[in-house]
């Protein structure tokens, strides 16, 4: 079992890395995480930060952005970003509210409002933020060479 | 890193037949392994890994992307609460020994911490410092102080160690001095701070926390504390002493062959209950005990030192009332006679 889950990581992380640096992929992903702080000035206002995640706490609010760009020369069409949720995170929102999330895994997709979760004694109840496990973004506009933009979720840590 | 990274994206490309199966059993796997959500949240030394992932059309068919990953580790979050969980003041009496109190302290941080326990049992605003006597860890778990089983605590050597979520039941056990009188109170406290480091929310030490991160003092300021409160029961007895004559003929003249009913009524006062109460009276010098006069509670008592709760021994009765508690009254009566 132990050398299974090994070889798992391996193969996984051989993908990311790998995916990441394909030279010949015209389109750019980056991932960023910042924290939000609530600092007091010096004057009593109060104002939020974001800080690179130095130090991380359950209860601190995270800030995650992904920018995209077309670095190739020729447009992409059908464009869609997917980030699945690190476990020990809980969703809270997207910038843009465009988003379509995912409550079991990324088997299926929806906006949050129309998803429910089956419960044991077989009734359900409306999927709330922390069931969320992945966030997917459809942009229906191709994506010209040159253009890009960048996507903001924001989670909690559990 | 360019370099080697393209190694690897050549190998992925070789294995890329045998992906999405692995792909497919590792999420599985992930899933298997999912902690629960917990109070105290994600535990010290997870790491917190972001990847997105793009997909898009091209003229030469869907190409998929990864971001890079970003890893952040949670730190450890130093949080603690104590809670005496006695359902009230516990009772004590003048000079009692061994008074339990129990505290609960509760690791509300997401790491395993070891604390440091202070029983402080001179707090002012209170009537009475009972004497301090030990601190014991109730190292078998049954929430019930076992003298002789469970552990007594020394601080730096066996502190206790609590993991995220879970609480240690301790005993401050104490000792009540003999001044104190019915109704007064004293406040015990308890107070557990992680040995980590305390202060104020947000002070951090680098590098102390569990997994390897740092260590950030939470809301509690990792360090909490509680009282108990101790009361004291303490009955007390008054003595009322009263006597009724009836002379040969009819009066109530104290003459020669009049016969005198002592009867005392002992009221037991204050709180808790008198335990072993005895009333002893002599006779008075100059009367004779009318044999077989002893009551208790109007219920005649012999005068052998037998079962029942009376005697006569010659010079004074004798009359054992047992344990009364607080309110209640007893009252013996015997008769003399004036020869």
């Amino acid at each position: 079992m132990k050398s299974l889950i090994k070889a798992c990581f391996a193969i996984a992380a051989t993908l990311f890395a790998g995916a990441t640096a394909f030279a010949a992929t015209p389109l750019e992903l980056k991932s960023d995480v910042f924290v939000e702080r609530h600092v007091v000035r010096g004057d009593g206002s109060k104002t939020v930060v974001l800080e690179k995640p130095n130090m991380v706490t359950p209860g601190d609010n995270l800030v995650f952005i992904v920018r995209y760009k077309n670095v190739g020369g020729s447009t992409a069409s059908n464009f869609v970003v997917t980030n699945p949720l690190p476990s020990a995170v809980a969703f809270n929102g997207t910038s843009d509210g465009l988003e379509i999330v995912s409550i079991n895994g990324g088997k299926s997709w929806g906006i949050l409002g129309s998803l429910r979760v089956a419960m044991a004694d077989g009734t359900s109840r409306p999927a709330m933020q922390t069931d969320v496990t992945h966030i997917k973004w459809n942009l229906n506009q191709p994506l010209t060479a040159g253009a890009g933009g960048k996507l903001i979720f924001r989670g909690i840590v559990k | 890193m360019r370099t080697s990274s393209s190694n690897i994206a050549r190998r992925s490309r070789t294995l890329f037949g045998a992906q999405l199966p692995g792909m497919a059993l590792c999420a599985s796997l992930g899933f298997a392994f999912t902690q629960p959500a917990m109070a105290a949240g994600t535990l010290a030394g997870t790491d917190i890994e972001n990847i997105a992932s793009a997909t898009y059309d091209t003229p030469s068919g869907p190409v998929t992307v990864q971001s890079n990953p970003v890893l952040i580790k949670v730190d450890e979050l130093l949080n603690v609460t104590v809670a005496s969980t006695d359902p009230g003041d516990v009772a004590t009496a003048p000079g009692a020994t061994g008074n339990v109190l129990t505290y609960r302290i509760t690791n509300t941080g997401n790491g395993s911490e070891a604390f440091t326990l202070i029983a402080n049992a001179a707090n002012g605003g209170d009537d009475f410092d009972p004497t301090l006597q030990q601190i014991v860890l109730d190292t078998n778990n049954n929430g019930v102080y076992d003298p002789g089983v469970d552990t007594v605590y020394v601080a730096g050597t066996n502190d206790p160690v609590v993991a995220p979520d879970q609480s240690v039941t301790t005993f401050v056990i104490t000792n009540t001095p003999v001044g104190v009188v019915d109704g007064n109170r004293a406040d015990v406290g308890l107070t557990a701070t992680a040995n980590t480091g305390s202060g104020p929310p947000g002070t951090s030490f680098a590098g102390a926390g569990q997994g390897g991160g740092d260590a950030v003092v939470g809301a509690t300021g990792a360090s909490a504390a509680d009282s108990g409160f101790l009361s004291v029961q303490a009955a007390m007895v008054t003595l009322v002493k009263s006597a009724a004559i009836l002379d040969p003929f009819g009066g109530s003249r104290p003459v020669p062959g009049a016969v005198i009913t002592y009867s005392i009524a002992a009221n037991v006062t204050g709180s808790g209950s008198l335990t072993n109460l005895v009333i002893t009276d002599p006779i008075p010098v100059g009367s004779q005990y009318e044999i077989g006069t002893i009551t208790l509670q109007a219920t005649a008592l012999t005068d052998a030192a037998d079962a029942d709760a009376g005697d006569y021994n010659g010079t004074r009765v004798r009359v054992a009332a047992g344990n009364v508690p607080a309110g209640q009254t007893r009252t013996i009566t015997f008769k003399v006679k004036i020869p």
